[in-house]
């Protein structure tokens, strides 16, 4: 499953909304079938702030591990903010 | 050709205030009015209106040091409405020249330290709730504040023996902490500071009488102690 996450809007900044968009997004997570991947395309994001994010792909990391898979940005929000969460959550997020 | 004037209704309108703020401001001569002939009605010159709203710090620094009052398209009342503004403001940004890959983590500094103005003082503001974000892309500045309870009084909450205003502002730059604890977070300005330290990107932070400057080529992250002590918090960001 491939999900577009400025499907969630372009400017991801709060931990509010972040934390919103991840409870909205779990009816559709439960259709993912146990082997599936997920995979989180940043094209159409403009800023990614770690508050979001880590409302948002933090638990995802949790609940999906190794099928939780972050498809390349050119974006330097969203590297940044990876960067961190990675650094802050002792984990590493796959990229592909 | 004479200028033409604009009445103090309009020029309420223009800043945001209530009339009788602009009264009050041209008894004190914060912002003076013009007066024809020796009447009693006030004018004002677009041009000066214009010079006086671009004092972002002024305006920032007064609110939270004695509560005066700015012009009301600086302040943010809920979280939802800095969003809105932040978004404009990003906008603007990526289409300026020289910024169309940077914008993103100047709008990320912006962004992380004005929702955690909201995230560290919902439910709990002391009086005025919500802040002041003002910003001038042509002086590239961008200046944010709020009235709240300050990091110090935050971070005490989960980490009590924290000894003063200094010793907290340096954890909240350095340490994966929340105020929010047991929530986990609390990785917004740490991300700030490696963020600031490199790219062309200025910080002035201040909470208590702690004050944080990262200026300049060689930028080093260090913590001082100021002649004042601020309520809430105060940032400014240059590029």
């Amino acid at each position: 499953m491939k999900l577009q996450l400025e499907k969630f809007g372009t400017t991801l900044i709060s931990r509010e909304l972040g934390s919103e968009a991840f409870k909205a997004f779990q009816s559709t997570l439960r259709e993912l079938s146990p082997d599936e991947e997920l995979e989180i395309d940043f094209s159409g994001v403009l800023t990614l702030s770690p508050s979001w994010a880590d409302e948002f792909l933090s638990p995802l990391l949790n609940q999906l591990g190794d099928r939780l898979i972050l498809l390349p940005s050119d974006n330097l929000s969203v590297h940044a903010t990876l960067r961190i969460l990675q650094e802050a959550n002792k984990q590493s997020f796959t990229m592909k | 050709m004479e200028e033409e004037l604009l009445t103090i209704g309009q020029a309420a309108e223009y800043l945001g205030v209530a009339l009788n703020t602009l009264r009050r401001w041209d008894e004190s001569g914060k912002l003076v009015a013009i007066k024809k002939d020796g009447g009693t009605h006030r004018y004002y010159r677009e041009k000066d209106l214009e010079i006086f709203a671009s004092d972002l710090m002024m305006f920032a620094s007064g609110w939270i040091e004695s509560g005066v009052e700015f012009p009301g398209t600086f302040y943010c009342s809920t979280s939802s409405i800095f969003n809105a503004r932040l978004t404009k403001m990003e906008y603007v940004l990526m289409q300026k020249p020289g910024f169309e890959k940077l914008y993103s983590l100047i709008v990320l500094v912006t962004g992380e330290i004005g929702d955690n103005s909201f995230a560290h003082n919902l439910g709990k503001w002391p009086d005025t709730a919500g802040i002041f974000f003002g910003y001038d892309l042509e002086k590239r500045i961008i200046v944010l504040a709020d009235r709240g309870l300050g990091v110090l009084e935050t971070l005490c909450q989960v980490r009590p023996d924290l000894p003063s205003h200094v010793a907290a502002v340096e954890v909240a730059f350095t340490e994966f902490i929340s105020g929010r604890a047991p929530e986990k977070r609390g990785n917004g300005l740490k991300l700030v500071r490696e963020v600031v330290t490199d790219q062309p990107i200025d910080l002035f932070y201040t909470s208590g009488d702690a004050e944080v400057r990262m200026q300049g080529a060689d930028k080093v992250f260090r913590v001082t102690r100021g002649q004042h002590i601020l309520r809430g918090c105060l940032a400014k960001i240059e590029f």
